[in-house]
């Protein structure tokens, strides 16, 4: 079966300071180029449909890298993505904006709701983004707020919501389009262990029930335990991968 | 445009009231002072060119091919009957008047006083000139003609009053010296050192006598049915008049010096124009760049979860179109309330009284609209408003989005 994305020698560098620092090294000499960091090395990894995955490793280790560059949202120094079959890691700003609205969901670390939006108003975004109608994405987006419970918050605003309210309605927004693949970053890192425990129980709900696949990172061991697939990660490279199902 | 787009730029312009409101109420008030000052300015110049036209000028006057100085014309036009016919079937004017100008001299028992002698159709002018308005005391020009009225500073230094005698002076086109005796009639008092202490109104009649001219006159004075459409008018008589040795001037060519005045003010107001255009458009690239630190990251949300760079940039000249034009609106609602009272109050000018010494001017100013220039005005603004957003929303759809998340 094909996979659903696939990584082909994914190496990412950062350049350190940006590019001014390396204009700069080389104006004094041209042997100083800046500093750069290898984040990932020649990475390459395959995830299917239905998947709930963890990126594992210790801070700095590459995960949120990883999961960038799966999303489309960071570009790699090297190497290609590949999503059903489909090249996407050279398609313009453009382009890859509409393919992340159509076809992938994220929930963040920090939540990352918009703050003049009201809980309904966020999840509705993606949809109004996508020029659904205003009845049909009013509808699907207190459809998705009741899925994750908190429908009776739908018409606050982000400030008014506590942590784990807030990264419930991130994940209503993640899942609102039905997006192929829904990426996590650290998506339980701000929150008390009590309610870090629902959302992973909801997001393991979600992909159980709803066939939603998850691709998150986490150095949780707690939150890594629930995970039917870790991959560890150390220094960019895949250290080990293990299969739960 | 996306109800999407227009929701979010919408809250956005909000998210920070009180800085909002500050960059609202400056654009309002440099556009309010702006729309003030163009009033003002439009006002002067249509009182000075409804003065200069309405006193002395008319809109055209035809006058004697060869006449060098169109203000004080000197030579004569030959068979003035003949020009009547053809203004009097000209569509384009509407009524006129002919004249004999000439320097001359004034003298009571007294004392005596070189003038500009006005010789005017006293049946015609009141129609043609607006010098009757000023009359204080006395009456104009009787239907017989004779007598002279002359203005308030004038019969102060000549210390002649309604009904005392004066003789009038000037050299005759024959050579001789031409004399006239005459009863002051009227007493005026325009407000304007020139027209009040050296311009005097008799009768083309007296004047001719005065000057032993036959039937020449010096110019004809016209006011057109349609001011706007002045170089129409003047090109349709200057056709009808071909072949006779005249020309044919508007007011703008005789005084020249009101065009430079106009031109002048014009020109100040562009430049206050664009430098309130470059307070506005600073005073929105500040609150927009303001506003963009402190949104990078959610900029980095909207890319993740869809929104191209296209939609990033709509949003944020959308939101400086939304600041322009609300900041627009308040400006032309001030401006408009500002104008309107001094439209009923009057605004009082100080140099009314310098350039009344030139013409009659009334120092209290009653403010008009320039709705061309206000409009204008406003449309700059609300262009200049998303102009000053072009930098920001290049700059934010540049941005990449997984540094942008990172931004703390």
């Amino acid at each position: 079966m094909e996979p659903l994305i696939q990584l082909k020698n994914i190496t990412k560098v950062y350049e350190i300071g940006g590019p001014a620092m390396g204009r700069l090294g080389r104006l004094r000499g041209g042997a100083h180029p800046g500093l750069s960091v290898t984040a990932l090395k020649q990475l390459s990894l395959d995830f299917h449909r239905g998947e709930f995955t963890a990126i594992a490793g210790p801070s700095g280790s590459g995960k949120s890298t990883l999961l960038n560059i799966i999303g489309t949202i960071d570009s790699p120094t090297r190497g290609e993505v590949h999503y059903e079959g489909r090249k996407v890691s050279s398609l313009r700003e453009e382009l890859l904006a509409d393919f992340r609205l159509r076809s992938l969901g994220f929930v963040f670390q920090a939540y990352n709701l918009i703050s003049v939006l009201t809980a309904v108003e966020n999840v509705e975004y993606v949809l109004a983004l996508q020029g659904i109608g205003r009845e049909e994405r009013a509808q699907r987006a207190r459809e998705a707020l009741r899925r994750v419970g908190v429908e009776a918050q739908a018409d606050r605003r982000p400030d008014l919501l506590s942590g784990g309210q807030q990264q419930r309605v991130a994940v209503a927004r993640a899942i609102v389009h039905r997006p192929m693949v829904v990426l996590a970053d650290e998506p339980t890192a701000n929150l008390d262990s009590k309610t870090a425990e629902a959302l992973l129980a909801l997001m393991l709900d979600l992909n159980e029930e709803h066939g939603v696949t998850f691709l998150f990172s986490s150095h949780d061991p707690r939150v890594l335990s629930r995970a039917k697939r870790v991959i560890q990660i150390h220094d960019g490279c895949v250290e080990g991968e293990e299969d739960r199902e | 445009m996306s109800s999407a787009l227009i929701l979010l730029a919408w809250r956005n312009v909000w998210r920070n009231r009180r800085r909002t409101l500050i960059t609202l109420l400056s654009i309002a008030a440099g556009l309010a002072a702006l729309l003030f000052g163009q009033s003002l300015v439009y006002t002067i110049q249509y009182q000075l060119v409804e003065k200069a036209t309405g006193v002395h000028t008319g809109h055209i006057q035809i006058l004697e091919a060869k006449t060098a100085d169109f203000k004080f014309p000197d030579r004569y036009i030959p068979d003035p009957g003949g020009i009547e016919k053809i203004l009097d079937a000209t569509p384009e004017v509407a009524v006129y008047e002919r004249r004999v100008v000439v320097t001359g001299m004034i003298s009571s028992k007294k004392e005596a006083a070189g003038v500009l002698l006005c010789g005017v159709d006293p049946e015609r002018d009141p129609r043609v000139l607006q010098m009757s308005r000023y009359l204080k005391r006395g009456r104009l020009l009787g239907p017989d003609g004779e007598g002279v009225y002359l203005g308030d500073k004038l019969a102060a230094k000549l210390g002649v009053n309604l009904g005392d005698e004066v003789v009038l002076m000037g050299s005759a086109r024959d050579g001789s010296m031409g004399a006239e005796l005459q009863r002051v009639t009227g007493i005026f008092s325009s407000g304007s050192q020139t027209f009040d202490a050296s311009i005097i109104y008799v009768s083309i009649k007296t004047a001719s006598r005065l000057m032993a001219l036959g039937d020449e006159v010096n110019d004809f004075v016209i006011r057109v049915r349609d001011p706007m459409r002045l170089d129409e008018a003047r090109d349709e008589l200057a056709r009808r008049l071909r072949g006779r040795p005249v020309r044919v001037v508007t007011w703008e060519q005789v005084d020249f010096e009101l065009v430079g005045i106009r031109d002048y003010q014009n020109a100040l107001l562009d430049i206050v124009l664009c430098v309130i255009f470059l307070i506005v458009s600073l005073g929105i690239l500040n609150t927009l760049l303001m506003s963009l630190f402190e949104r990078v990251r959610e900029f980095g949300v909207l890319m993740a979860i869809g929104a191209g760079p296209r939609f990033i940039r709509r949003m944020i000249l959308l939101e400086s179109g939304i600041l322009g034009a609300l900041g627009g609106a308040l400006g032309l609602a001030a401006g408009c309330a500002i104008i309107l009272y001094y439209r009923k109050a009057g605004f009082v000018l100080p140099v009314g009284e310098s350039i009344g010494f030139f013409m009659p001017f009334d120092s209290v100013l009653f403010l008009r609209f320039d709705w061309g220039r206000h409009v204008t005005a406003g449309a700059a603004v609300l262009l200049t408003s998303v102009l000053s957003g072009l930098p920001p929303a290049f700059r934010a759809s540049r941005m990449k989005p997984a540094e942008s998340l990172r931004h703390i």
